[in-house]
C-alpha cells in the first residue's frame, strides 16, 4: 500500500506542477458556476409561484441535483483527458522503465496511477459541490439528498477513471487513450437507448448502462446493485489494465 | 536473443559491444527487470528479479537508453521519488539523494526543472536515478549517447569510479568508451554472444601515438626502447615498445625529441579488428 500511495502521490505532484490540470479545473469550475449561477436565477424567479403549493419542490431539487446531473455529463466528458496520460503519457516520453524496473509490480503501478487521478476527479467534485452547498447559510438544504447524488458522483468519477487508466494502458499515445475512453464512456452511457425509445427500462440491456445506476443516486436512494455496478466496473477495468502492463513489461515495445 | 551466458561480478565492468540492432539494448532491458525473458532466467545475488522483484527493486539500477526523467519535476524532487521508490529508508533518503547529486555533478541544477537542463545534465540526472539506492548492479545503456567530448570524458571517470564499488553492465558501440571503462567486452551480433574476452589489449607493450610532426619509421626506431613502429594515419603511429619499458619513460622521450606528442593510449587494434570482423559477418546458422 505503501508504494501504492507513493505512486499516486507522484502523480498529484506532477499534476500541480503542469499547466494542464489547472487549467482543466478551472474551466470545469467556471463552467458549473455559470449553470449554478443561471439555475439560482431561475429558482429565484420561481420561488414566489411556489410558496402556496404544498410538498413544493426546493432548491435541492430545482438548483443542486440538476447541477450535479449536468456535471456527470461534463465528468464523462473531462476525466479520460485526466487519465489519458497516466500510462500512455509514460509510454510515450518512454518513462515507463523507470516504473517497470523498480520491481514494485504491475499491479502497484496500476492502483497508484489509479488513486492519483481519482483524487483529483475528486477533488474536482468537492469544488463543484461547494457551489450547492454555499447556499446552506440562506435556505435549508436537504444536506441527505445532496450527499447521496454526491456519493453517486464520486462513484461514476471511480468507474471514469479505471475505464480511463485502461485505455491509457491499451494505447501507446494519450490522445489515442482519451478517444478511447471517451468512446467506451459513451458507449455505457446510451447503449440502452434504443430499448428506452421502445420504452423498455428494466431489461439486461438497462442495467449495464451508467444513468440506470447514476439515476437512483440524484433522487436520494443508495441501491446496493448500483453501488456494485460502479466498484464492478472500477475492478474489472483496473485487472484488465494491471494484465496490460504485465504484457508490456513481456513485450520489445 | 539466444544462447546468452553472462556473469558481471562486483567491482567489474562489463562493456557490451556491438552494431546497431546486435540486441545490447534487449540484453540490458531483460537484465534491468524491464522485458521477461521467453526463455533463461536472470540472476542478481542468487535470486531471479522476475520471481522476487524486491531484488530488481533495490539491487538493480537501470538507465535506459533514453533516460526515464520527469521532466516537469527538478533533479531534487525527482531523485527523491526515486530513492523512494527503490525502498530506501525514509531516513536515509535525503543523504542518498545528496551522494547521488554530488557523484554526477548535479549540484548547481538541483532545482532547476530537468525540462530546462542541457542534453549532458539530462543524461547525467538518468546515471544519478540509476545510482542513487546504491544498488550492487548498475545497468547503462548508452550512457554516452549525445555527450560532448568533454562530457563523455567526465562519464567514463564515473563509469570507472561506480566499477570500483559496484558490478556495471554498459552498452555502447564506441571502442574508445570500451578501452576506457570496461574490465572484460562482450561482442554481440545478430542477438548472439560472439566474444567474450578482456578489454585490456593483450599485448601491453603496442600503444596508439598522436604526434604533431610528420615522422617516418625510422624516427621511431632511433628512440632505444622502440622496437617496431607502424603508421596508421599521417600522424598516428603504433609503436611496439622492448619488454620492460615503462610507458611514462617512452612518453618523455617522445617529448624530449620533439615530436609534438598529443595521444598516447593502449593500442585497441586487437578489439577493433575482431569487433569488425564480427560486424561484417553474417547470422549463425542453427540447426533445427
Amino acid at each position: 500500500m505503501k508504494t501504492v500511495l507513493l505512486v499516486a502521490r507522484h502523480e498529484w505532484r506532477r499534476l500541480a506542477v503542469q499547466p494542464f490540470a489547472w487549467t482543466l479545473a478551472a474551466l470545469v469550475v467556471a463552467l458549473v458556476a455559470w449553470q449554478f449561477l443561471l439555475s439560482l436565477q431561475g429558482y429565484l424567479e420561481l420561488a414566489p409561484k411556489l410558496g402556496g403549493i404544498a410538498d413544493a419542490p426546493g432548491v435541492t431539487d430545482l438548483v443542486a441535483i440538476p447541477l450535479l446531473r449536468s456535471v456527470s455529463s461534463l465528468l464523462m466528458l473531462v476525466l479520460p483527458l485526466v487519465t489519458m496520460r497516466a500510462i500512455a503519457g509514460e509510454r510515450r516520453a518512454a518513462t515507463l522503465p523507470l516504473l517497470l524496473a523498480s520491481g514494485i509490480g504491475s499491479a502497484r503501478i496500476v492502483l497508484g496511477k489509479y488513486i492519483g487521478a481519482l483524487g483529483y476527479a475528486w477533488l474536482l467534485i468537492a469544488l463543484v459541490a461547494l457551489m450547492p452547498l454555499s447556499l446552506a447559510h440562506a435556505t435549508p438544504l436537504d444536506v441527505g439528498k445532496l450527499a447521496v447524488a454526491l456519493l453517486g458522483l464520486a462513484l461514476l468519477a471511480a468507474a471514469l477513471v479505471a475505464i480511463g487508466v485502461l485505455c491509457s494502458a491499451w494505447a501507446s499515445q494519450p490522445a489515442l487513450a482519451a478517444a478511447a475512453a471517451l468512446a467506451l464512456t459513451g458507449l455505457l452511457a446510451v447503449v440502452d437507448a434504443g430499448a428506452r425509445l421502445q420504452g423498455i427500462t428494466h431489461s439486461g440491456i438497462n442495467h449495464l448502462a451508467l444513468p440506470t445506476h447514476l439515476e437512483p443516486f440524484l433522487r436520494g436512494i443508495v441501491a446496493s446493485v448500483d453501488v456494485v455496478y460502479f466498484v464492478l466496473i472500477a475492478a474489472v477495468a483496473l485487472v484488465v489494465a494491471v494484465r496490460r502492463v504485465d504484457a508490456l513489461r513481456g513485450s520489445a515495445d | 536473443m539466444r544462447a546468452l551466458d553472462l556473469t558481471v561480478e562486483r567491482g567489474e565492468v562489463l562493456g557490451l559491444l556491438g552494431v546497431n540492432g546486435a540486441g545490447k539494448s534487449t540484453t540490458l532491458r531483460m537484465v534491468a527487470g524491464v522485458l521477461a525473458p521467453s526463455q533463461g532466467r536472470v540472476v542478481i545475488d542468487g535470486g531471479d528479479p522476475y520471481e522476487r522483484p524486491a531484488i530488481a527493486r533495490r539491487r538493480i539500477g537501470y538507465l535506459p537508453e533514453v533516460p526515464p526523467l520527469h521532466a516537469e519535476l527538478t533533479p531534487l524532487e525527482f531523485l527523491g521519488f526515486c530513492a523512494r521508490l527503490r525502498g530506501l529508508p525514509r531516513a536515509s533518503i535525503t543523504a542518498a539523494v545528496e551522494r547521488a547529486l554530488e557523484r554526477c555533478g548535479l549540484g548547481e541544477v538541483r532545482r532547476r526543472p530537468i525540462a530546462a537542463l542541457s542534453k549532458g545534465f539530462r543524461q547525467r540526472v538518468g546515471i544519478a536515478q540509476a545510482i542513487v539506492h546504491e544498488p550492487a548492479l548498475i545497468v547503462l545503456d548508452e550512457p554516452a549517447s549525445g555527450l560532448d567530448p568533454v562530457q563523455a570524458l567526465n562519464l567514463r571517470e564515473l563509469v570507472r569510479s561506480l566499477g570500483a564499488t559496484h558490478a556495471v553492465v554498459l552498452s555502447t558501440h564506441l571502442l574508445p568508451d570500451v578501452a576506457a571503462c570496461c574490465d572484460r567486452v562482450a561482442i554481440l551480433h545478430h542477438g548472439e554472444l560472439r566474444h567474450l574476452g578482456s578489454a585490456r589489449p593483450a599485448d601491453a607493450s603496442a600503444w596508439c601515438v598522436g604526434v604533431v610532426q610528420p615522422l617516418a619509421a625510422s624516427d621511431w626506431l632511433a628512440l632505444p626502447m622502440v622496437e617496431a613502429a607502424e603508421a596508421l594515419e599521417s600522424h598516428r603511429w603504433r609503436v611496439r615498445l622492448r619488454d620492460g619499458t615503462p610507458v611514462d619513460a617512452f612518453a618523455r622521450a617522445v617529448v624530449e625529441r620533439g615530436f609534438g606528442l598529443v595521444a598516447l593510449g593502449p593500442d585497441a587494434a586487437p578489439l577493433e579488428s575482431a569487433f569488425l570482423a564480427i560486424a561484417a559477418s553474417g547470422p549463425a546458422v542453427h540447426a533445427a
